[in-house]
């Protein structure tokens, strides 16, 4: 096998020189029915914990949250079955950020109402990126506490 | 390129990263199915083979396979054959056993209590592997990491639970590990090793699987446990010429793996991917940047 020197094209310095990349998947009321179809739900904590209930039944619960690092702010919820286990986690928003906007109102009020599905297209298309693994350590943390926090409460 | 609403895209926290699932919303209405499907396929590969999992796999052979044969599941079987014969064709570059090396440093724990024992000497045909799905370790000393090659069976598993679903065109992205599938060819960014918020380029892959290696860097904050420090397990010490590599491959467990060779070994890992059917970039430390003749360029060489 020969190599070639490879020497980075203008056109992908320019196209590509995005600090910011962002994906909305799902928003709560679809991350809701995802995890517990056929439930309505019911406010438990505002904003952020919710009782699912089927035929005078509950199914579970559905807790939001989310990680802020330095460069990352991700909202996540985690599903918890009647008994208290994890029944589902899932990522509703992905953001990720090299310049410093993460914590920024203004940065962040760009996604608001946005649908899931959408790819957010900040700084062009970039969609899909292979690079260096990012952890996910904090969300994992997160999971550890909302199970910590809620998983004996809520019963 | 299709428009971000041609597709429905889930995330999920597994392998110790996000791991991403895109498929056609032509698909139909059992999209959603096969897409909870094939993230269980993967979470189901993350369980066996996860190191710091106690009922793992990986760990019952940590504890047991020094002493006596332990059986595995197939899955587990088919990622240790592949290691072996990555192991040998790389000529011990490619090595599961390095796990020792990266609990001193810290980047893996230590097993239960017990003070962590680095063999003096590299241990060679260090996993033996029999028919019925057994594995000894020749020594008990030997203590095993799939995490460099694992994540990429991960994601083929879940690829194929995509296909059996009948599902025309997918992608799973393990936190850059990632694998594509479907007549359309989709657009990869190569994120710059040196410098996350930057691309190097674009590769159109139409089936495939690309996975990237680099030294660490984080997006969040502070050391983390489990980031992809590399081991060359000649010196027992990180890799030290290559800041970055990306390696294209039929499936994402062999390409996951080459990327930890090419981190060692540089070009010269270059016979080895062509036996695998493989293609590589890499980024040395001092900036210079080599692809193989057959990169799958939608980028653009130098003259």
């Amino acid at each position: 096998m020969t190599w070639i020197r490879y020497t980075l094209p203008a056109a992908a310095i320019v196209s590509a020189a995005a600090p910011a990349y962002a994906v909305q998947y799902l928003s709560i009321g679809e991350a809701q029915k995802n995890a517990f179809p056929s439930a309505h739900f019911t406010e438990v904590q505002a904003g952020r914990v919710w009782k699912a209930e089927a035929g005078g039944k509950v199914e579970g619960f559905f807790i939001f949250d989310r990680v802020i690092g330095k460069h990352l702010y991700i909202d996540y919820a985690v599903a918890l079955t009647p008994g208290g286990a994890v029944h589902k986690v899932e990522i509703l928003q992905y953001r990720e950020s090299y310049g410093g906007e993460v914590r920024s109102p203004s940065w962040l009020a760009q996604f608001v109402g946005k649908t899931s599905g959408s790819a957010l297209k900040i700084n062009g298309d970039i969609r899909n990126i292979s690079g260096a693994t990012l952890s996910s350590t904090h969300v994992t943390e997160g999971v550890k506490r909302i199970l910590a926090a809620y998983a004996n409460r809520l019963r | 390129m299709p428009i971000a609403c041609d597709s429905i895209r889930r995330a999920r926290p597994l392998l110790g990263t996000f791991v991403e699932i895109e498929v056609a919303t032509a698909a139909g209405p059992g999209t959603e199915a096969a897409i909870d499907a094939a993230f269980a396929a993967i979470a189901e590969a993350h369980r066996l083979m996860s190191f710091h999992e106690r009922d793992s796999d990986v760990s019952h052979l940590n504890r047991n396979a020094g002493i006596r044969p332990t059986r595995v599941h197939a899955w587990t079987f088919q990622v240790l054959e592949a290691a072996v014969e990555m192991h040998r064709r790389s000529r011990g570059i490619f090595d599961v056993t390095v796990a020792p090396v990266l609990q001193v440093m810290g980047l893996l724990p230590g097993l239960d209590s017990d003070p962590v024992i680095v063999p003096e000497r590299r241990v060679t045909d260090a996993i033996e592997l029999s028919p019925e799905r057994t594995v000894r370790f020749r020594s008990p000393a030997i203590t095993i990491d799939l995490g460099g090659i694992a994540k990429g069976f991960a994601v083929d598993r879940g690829i194929e639970v995509l296909r059996g679903f009948d599902i025309p065109r997918g992608l799973i992205n393990a936190g850059g590990d990632l694998r594509v599938f479907g007549q359309e060819p989709h657009m990869i960014h190569v994120r710059d090793p040196r410098d996350p918020s930057r691309s190097i380029g674009q590769v159109e892959l139409g089936d495939g699987a690309l996975a990237s290696s680099a030294r660490r860097f984080d997006l969040v904050d502070g050391v983390e446990p489990g980031s992809s420090a590399v081991i060359d397990p000649r010196t027992q010490r990180p890799a030290g010429s290559i800041d970055g590599a990306t390696v294209r491959a039929p499936s994402c467990m062999i390409a996951d793996a080459l990327t930890k060779v090419v981190m060692i070994s540089g070009v010269g890992a270059g016979d080895l991917l062509a036996h695998y059917g493989a293609s590589a970039l890499l980024t040395s430390v001092d900036g210079e940047m080599q692809i193989t003749s057959d990169w799958p360029q939608a980028v653009h060489r130098a003259a």
